[in-house]
């Protein structure tokens, strides 16, 4: 019973906290709008006795408290009485806190002082709404009312649906639906046929030819940043999905990548005006290039200060190309402008033209990093990753592979640079600041390291959904940033996980596992 | 396997060839630009020289206080606690509103009744600014711990290390959303007013010791001397010192790793937060990306004095500061590189002498 209290307690003090950081942050009032435009509820009108905005807000408020009560179920199955105490005790420990912040908000609001000076998001409307558009007494007692009643309600509803296995018999249900489709003999043989993978291939082809005739110009540019992420994912799940080295500093090889396709097929600052395909190889050379010698002297260190140091180099690339000092050679601050773009025999390559240039280089890392993955190399490359001492035991050459691999990410970041500046027509120091680095690693962990199709998921999550979702601009890096915390504590291997090699991120259970107290090296 | 062993023999002779023409390159150069800037043509005076490294000595005592969090974590956990940087920040920002909150009581005298409380009260005020943000610091710390570290305690190297980035990137745009992404001036009481202080005659020209500058070191060297002791006197930096040597062994013998863990964040993120308000102090400026640069820097200043090694990383962060001030107008490349100059040294010292200055601290099994 003791132990039930604590962890009600707890957990209303968490969802308490966590309330109180959406509020903080101004999320409350975002999501309410967002939950109004979705009901498609006119913003004047009244839904139940209060406004739409409200409406949505306590809808919003209610699933949260919800959530609180309902989760303290799965901790106590003692039985229907002691699953509603646990579940009310959490709500109400929520709606206490809750209820105190939002009083003292609403006073302080209500007395005119300007708390956005220092708390940015708490605006006069977002102050208003989180005491439901009430006196401050009177919302703050309903906020701790609703979300008293809100957990004990989730408490009862999970109650009914642990003890009916509601989603066991769906799950179940699904599951042999799911089985007797595949049972039918024709479908069977069909998908273990290769005809299946052919069509398969030949329909995801297909969407890429027509998608991009279809979609229009803003659409097209945003599949073409997804694509974009999906190269340089690509790339970086060989050097830390494959190789296991981590690399902070991948934007370095994506912003050569651009500088080089800007500085050579710009008019200003040199004047060289070069034919975009003759620049294309060059600006990935010049990455790989780049990509070896860094490499090249920082191979014997720990995992770690590889990390850091690409970090390093990172931001120096970008120091550098944004420094007064080097302003003759990379333009400056200001970046460059009017970079050439590609041409084919008379056509001028415009959105549609970019997007299929983009698939057809996603395409082609996708077949290199297959048919690496699946080669001798790839398998060193894992092998280095789950125990670089042993493989060395194993006759295979750390450093060689090392480099390959090194040199190989960054030749398709450097390709991504040069798709990314050319498309653009410009390329500028803050196009290559650290953010970029930090979401490609994102895409390749929150897919699934070392797994194609995870990076691709990856990729679509990270830089696809923004876009479906605009009101959540803002509140975009920092659900990464939970998600990149959470993924590791729950779910280490990504949504879309490698098949081979989910071993050494998911711990194995073996003693002889790696990173044990970094008992290796 | 005799081919192999020639091979690897073959590789490590040209990498301590080329270490050593770069290194001989290197020093030549560095020689030669002393040269240039002292005694052939010099630029600058003795009294610039003294700004520039008095410059330096602040920054690098602030550095030393953040990079001797990096080397207590890394020393126990073997893991760059990415965020430490920004628990700086938080504790940046726990100082700004503190005197924002005094700034705005009043306490009129009869000599002036338009006076505030941090400006009757300077002392009370600095006090609890630092008591405030240095506790702000220590509860992220501890709480960043027990959320994104603790639960990943025995997962492979890589796992810990993205959370940490996770985390890092969580704080600073969680502080961005709430505080706002404007650069917040850091309004300190009339005493202590930046750019004020003692007139030092040198060389011709006066050399202003500021106040806050003499602050930010006196306070920076008493938790430095105060931490040392700390490590080595008393039982709770035994019981870190012995869990650092070996976690297994140091449960064996009744020590609680995790409460010691616990205890180690706990440190480190006050003297983050202790960094955090004197950065604020001395510099003036709080926004949600101050922790990152001086994070690198002073993981940098852990690496030069040695990671795992607490002299090591009060060395190396006055290093890396007087490296800071004093390298530009030596190699004589421009101001705005000083960060290209820190990374650079980075790299040179984890290529050239990767176990830094005084060497590392850290257990056999890592090593």
């Amino acid at each position: 019973m003791k132990t039930q209290i604590k962890s009600s307690l707890r957990a209303g003090i968490t969802f308490g906290i966590v309330t109180l950081f959406l509020y903080l942050i101004g999320f409350t009032i975002t999501v309410s709008q967002i939950i109004q435009n979705l009901l498609k509820l006119e913003p004047d009108s009244l839904v139940l006795g209060v406004d739409a905005l409200t409406f949505s807000f306590a809808l919003f408020m209610g699933g949260l408290g919800f959530w609180a009560g309902a989760r303290q179920v799965s901790v106590s199955r003692k039985g229907l009485g002691s699953a509603l105490v646990a579940a009310t005790l959490s709500g109400l420990v929520h709606g206490l806190i809750v209820a105190l912040v939002a009083y003292i908000t609403g006073t302080l609001n209500a007395s005119g002082i300007k708390m956005n000076t220092y708390l940015s998001q708490l605006l006069p409307a977002s102050v208003q709404l989180f005491i439901f558009n009430q006196t401050p007494a009177v919302g703050a007692l309903s906020q701790l009312g609703f979300l008293t009643f809100m957990g004990f309600l989730g408490g009862a509803v999970s109650y009914g649906i642990t003890v009916s296995n509601l989603f066991g018999r769906l799950a179940g249900a699904w599951r042999s639906l799911w089985g007797r489709v595949n049972d039918v003999p024709v479908i069977a043989k069909f998908r273990a046929s290769p005809a299946f993978n052919y069509t398969v291939c030949g329909l995801i082809l297909l969407l890429m030819i027509l998608l991009p005739l279809r979609v229009g110009q803003y659409w097209n540019y945003t599949l073409g940043t997804v694509g974009i992420y999906v190269l340089l994912g690509l790339g970086l799940n060989i050097v830390v999905g494959l190789a296991g080295l981590l690399n902070l500093g991948y934007v370095a090889f994506f912003a050569i990548g651009a500088y080089t396709v800007a500085l050579l097929t710009a008019p200003a600052p040199h004047g060289l005006v070069w034919n975009f395909w003759l620049v294309l190889p060059l600006g990935i050379l010049a990455a790989t290039l780049v990509g070896i010698l860094l490499v090249v002297p920082v191979l014997r260190m720990r995992g770690d200060y590889l990390a850091i140091v690409t970090l390093g180099f990172g931001e120096i690339i970008r120091i550098l190309s944004k420094s007064d000092a080097l302003t003759f050679l990379t333009g400056g601050p200001k970046g460059v402008n009017n970079v050439g773009g590609p041409e084919l025999f008379g056509w001028v390559f415009d959105d549609v033209g970019y997007l299929y240039l983009i698939f057809l280089s996603v395409l082609l890392a996708i077949f290199v990093t297959r048919r690496l993955q699946n080669s001798r190399i790839g398998r060193a490359w894992e092998s280095m990753r789950e125990d670089e001492t042993v493989s060395r035991a194993m006759g295979i050459n750390v450093l060689k592979h090392k480099v390959l691999a090194f040199a190989i990410g960054a030749a398709f970041a450097g390709l991504g640079g040069v798709l990314f500046a050319a498309r653009n027509q410009f390329t500028g120091p803050e196009d290559h600041n650290l953010m970029v680095s930090i979401n490609v690693l994102s895409a390749v962990i929150v897919g699934g390291m070392g797994s194609v199709p995870g990076v691709i998921a990856g990729a679509f999550v990270l830089k696809g959904l923004p876009e479906i979702l605009r009101e959540l601009e803002n509140y975009r890096v920092l659900a990464f940033a939970t998600l990149l915390v959470v993924m590791m504590l729950v779910r280490p291997a990504g949504i879309l996980p490698a098949s081979r090699g989910k071993f050494e991120i998911q711990g194995g259970g073996s003693t002889s596992e790696p990173g044990k107290e970094g008992s290796q090296k | 396997m005799a081919t192999e062993s020639k091979v690897h023999k073959k590789n490590i002779s040209t990498y301590k060839i080329v270490q050593i023409v770069l290194g001989v390159l290197f020093g030549g150069y560095l020689a030669w630009r002393l040269y240039q800037i002292l005694i052939a043509n010099p630029v600058y005076g003795a009294d610039t020289w003294l700004r520039f490294a008095i410059a330096g000595i602040i920054l690098g005592s602030v550095y030393a206080l953040v990079a001797i969090g990096y080397t207590l974590v890394y020393g126990i956990l073997h893991m760059i606690n990415f965020a430490h940087g920004d628990i700086m920040m938080i504790g940046a920002f726990g100082g700004y509103f503190v005197f924002e909150g005094l700034k705005n009581i009043p306490a009129p005298t009869s000599a002036d009744p338009g006076l505030n409380f941090l400006n009757a009260h300077p002392v009370i005020s600095v006090i609890l600014a630092f008591v405030v943000g240095i506790s702000i610091a220590a509860l992220s710390g501890y709480f960043l711990e027990r959320i994104a570290y603790r639960p990943l305690r025995n997962a492979p190297r890589l796992v810990p290390l993205i959370s940490a980035i996770g985390a890092s990137i969580f704080l600073e745009n969680a502080a961005m959303l709430m505080f706002g992404a404007q650069r917040r001036d850091f309004t300190n009481p009339t005493v202590l007013t930046r750019g004020e202080g003692w007139d030092l005659p040198v060389g011709g020209g006066t050399v202003i010791l500021t106040y806050t500058s003499v602050l930010t070191f006196v306070l920076s060297i008493i938790i430095l001397v105060a931490l040392y002791l700390l490590v080595q006197r008393t039982r709770m930096g035994r019981a870190m010192r012995a869990v650092a040597e070996n976690k297994n062994v140091a449960a064996l013998m009744g020590i609680n790793v995790d409460g010691i863990i616990s205890q180690t964040f706990i440190l480190s993120g006050a003297l983050a937060g202790a960094a955090g308000v004197m950065w604020g102090i001395h510099l003036g400026l709080v926004y949600y990306f101050l922790g990152f640069i001086p994070g690198i820097k002073a993981f940098t200043a852990a690496v030069l004095g040695g990671i795992g090694n607490l002299p090591g990383a009060m060395l190396g962060g006055l290093f890396l500061g007087a490296v800071e001030a004093l390298g530009p107008a030596i190699l004589g490349i421009d101001f705005q590189l000083k960060d290209v100059l820190a990374f650079g040294i980075l790299i040179l010292v984890l290529i050239f002498r990767p176990t830094g200055i005084l060497g590392e601290v850290l257990s056999e099994e890592k090593v």
